[in-house]
């Protein structure tokens, strides 16, 4: 439902982000120019660079105009400049930023679609054996985290049988096109969606599980059954249609998950996203791409959210008629 | 709401292999110089070993012994999930029910904060904050508690939302209580089940977390964590070294989030009655 209200939220939520990597390194002891940039670009930077940031930033005016600087330059799409990379935060980001999306898109379609599907099943044969034994497993398989998960696959897969390639996205200077590029990129991918899809399973069954119990016991569900519907049609058409509506609300807080779960398994595969490049830029003390991805991911996780706000009422007829 | 929490958690199996699986931790934890052997810090050039009567699950690069490092990490583990656990669950009991209580522009505020914070992905904030602060133990207790009681409070809230308009507490409301009497005396001590669910989930949160920047390098160098131990087993994944080293970081931290989860799990079917009579396994 897009009320007012989740608009508002959305604002505030991307006015903290900015406010956060603004003052951060601005209150920090000492030069913010290092602050900003980290002392070892800063030994770079020739001096006529450094007065022209501070001119840019307005570093020497009060907080309120180096603000306004700072919400001007971003939205000229200036996020800064990279040193360990040597190119503009922004294409930095760009670059990587389509590889995130895959990792994530499919992994989240992947685990949901499977999440939706045996929590059908698993409440449709509420407290019998398979059910017992599904909830048991993906319960448990809830408490590995998703680079432990990540690092086992590797070591299996990768590393022992060799099967299916240990990091990165493509296979370097093979000179692929067509099919074969295709082919090798999905190739790549195996590993990690895999791993986050069994790191990230467990809410969408759990919740589908639980919806479907409950809806299981509404009377339209007594009239399908006496209409004399097939069992298939009884459990995805009447059930499984209703129990997925509370799992689509909660999408946008799983992408948050997975985007941090993508973020450790792009770490253990080297897979060249936004999650190994925050990890590159740890490494290297590089603040400005630290930043750049803070408010990128935050802007993509919020479009998202707002994408769901949306799209629910086409889904859930009930929800246009309750405003 | 009043429930038995004993009987719900030794009523399930669940409930009982997770009190069982936290147990063994908390002793590994509480005991860890009598059982560990070694100082989990001392560097020997016995380095890469393969489990011997000496060490029981070998030497990891530098020569720590690894089953020492897993013993005193159950320190780490535990006392981040138990202090960002009190102070997120204290948050999240205060800032939503004073919301509920009040009302008016003050819970808007709240709420819309709340709202801000569950959807931006909390660890690229922690990155960021860590890499200007530093990322010593304390630092990241308090910066998992802030970034960890949005969602509580919003639970909260809608208790006390329904909690507000019980008898008793219009009762006291007549005889002249406070907002700062009813959340004291009426509200809170009714909350207990929803923020004893709340305290069990957060501190499993700030274990996932902890050992997840620990992962990624950001953490005290100084302290042993299982989330350490992986990050520098990593590097040896071509070796047969794995097995005893990151595999047992890894189990253990995932038995340790299992048990968290299987406690909070048995307690949910007495927390939502649409769930009731049912078998968890």
């Amino acid at each position: 439902m897009l009320s007012k209200t989740s608009l508002v939220a959305y604002v505030i939520a991307f006015l903290l982000i900015l406010l956060l990597t603004f003052l951060l390194p601005r209150l920090m002891p000492g030069d913010p120019l290092m602050a900003i940039y980290g002392d070892e670009a800063l030994v770079q930077m020739s001096p006529q660079l450094k007065a022209e940031l501070v001119e840019r930033f307005s570093l020497d005016q009060s907080l309120l105009n180096q603000f306004g600087a700072f919400v001007s330059e971003l939205f000229q799409g200036h996020l800064g400049y990279s040193y360990y990379f040597n190119e503009p935060v922004f294409d930095v980001i760009m670059g990587r930023l389509p590889w995130t999306l895959l990792l994530v898109g499919l992994s989240l379609i992947l685990s949901t679609l499977l999440g939706i599907v045996l929590g059908i099943e698993s409440g449709w044969r509420r407290g019998r054996r398979p059910d017992r034994t599904l909830l048991a497993g993906i319960m448990s398989l809830n408490g590995f985290p998703d680079f432990f998960i990540g690092l086992l696959l590797l070591v299996i897969f990768g590393v022992t049988l060799g099967v299916l390639p240990l990091a990165g996205a493509l296979t370097p200077y093979s000179g692929y096109t067509g099919v074969a590029l295709f082919l090798d990129v999905l190739k790549h991918l195996v590993l990690p969606v895999t791993a986050l899809i069994l790191a990230h399973l467990a809410g969408t069954y759990l919740l589908t599980r639980n919806t479907m119990i409950t809806v299981l016991r509404a009377p339209y569900m007594l009239t399908a059954r006496a209409k004399g519907l097939s069992q298939a049609s009884q459990r995805y058409q009447h059930a499984g249609r209703n129990s997925m509506l509370p799992v689509l609300t909660q999408t946008g807080l799983w992408l948050g998950r997975v985007v941090t779960g993508a973020l450790f398994v792009e770490i253990v595969f080297s897979y060249p996203g936004l999650g190994y490049l925050t990890y590159e830029a740890i490494l290297y003390r590089d603040y400005p791409v630290l930043q750049g991805v803070l408010l990128i991911v935050a802007l993509c996780v919020l479009a998202a959210n707002f994408l769901v706000d949306l799209l629910y009422p086409k889904l859930d007829p009930r929800v246009r008629y309750a405003h | 709401m009043h429930i038995d929490v004993k009987r719900e958690v030794t009523g399930s199996a669940s409930g009982r292999f997770g009190m069982a699986a936290l147990g063994v931790i908390v002793i590994l934890a509480v005991f860890a110089p009598f059982i560990a052997g070694y100082d989990p810090t001392a560097q020997t050039p016995f380095a890469l070993e393969p489990p011997s009567r000496a060490h029981l699950l070998g030497t990891n690069h530098v020569g720590q012994d690894v089953w020492s490092q897993l013993v005193y990490g159950a320190r780490v583990s535990l006392l981040v999930g138990f202090s960002v656990a009190c102070l997120s669950t204290l948050l999240s009991a205060l800032l939503g029910s004073s919301a509920a209580l009040i009302g008016g522009l003050y819970d808007k505020v709240v709420m819309r904060v709340v709202d801000a914070f569950i959807t931006v992905p909390a660890i690229f904030i922690m990155i960021l904050v860590a890499a200007y602060l530093g990322s010593s133990l304390w630092v990241l207790v308090i910066l998992l508690s802030l970034l960890g009681w949005q969602a509580g409070a919003r639970i909260v809230r809608a208790q006390a939302l329904s909690l507000k308009e019980e008898n008793h507490v219009l009762a006291a409301r007549c005889f002249g209580a406070g907002n700062r009497y009813l959340i004291l005396r009426h509200i809170l001590p009714d909350l207990g089940p929803i923020l004893l669910v709340e305290f069990i989930f957060s501190m499993r949160r700030a274990i996932f977390m902890q050992a997840g920047l620990a992962f990624i390098g950001i953490g005290d160098p100084g302290t042993v964590s299982w989330g350490m131990m992986m990050n520098e087993a990593r590097e040896f994944i071509f070796l047969n070294a794995w097995l005893w080293w990151l595999l047992p970081a890894g189990l253990i931290l995932s038995l340790t989030i299992v048990a968290i989860t299987f406690i909070g799990h048995s307690l949910e079917p007495a927390m939502d009655p649409r769930l009731g009579g049912e078998v968890v396994a």
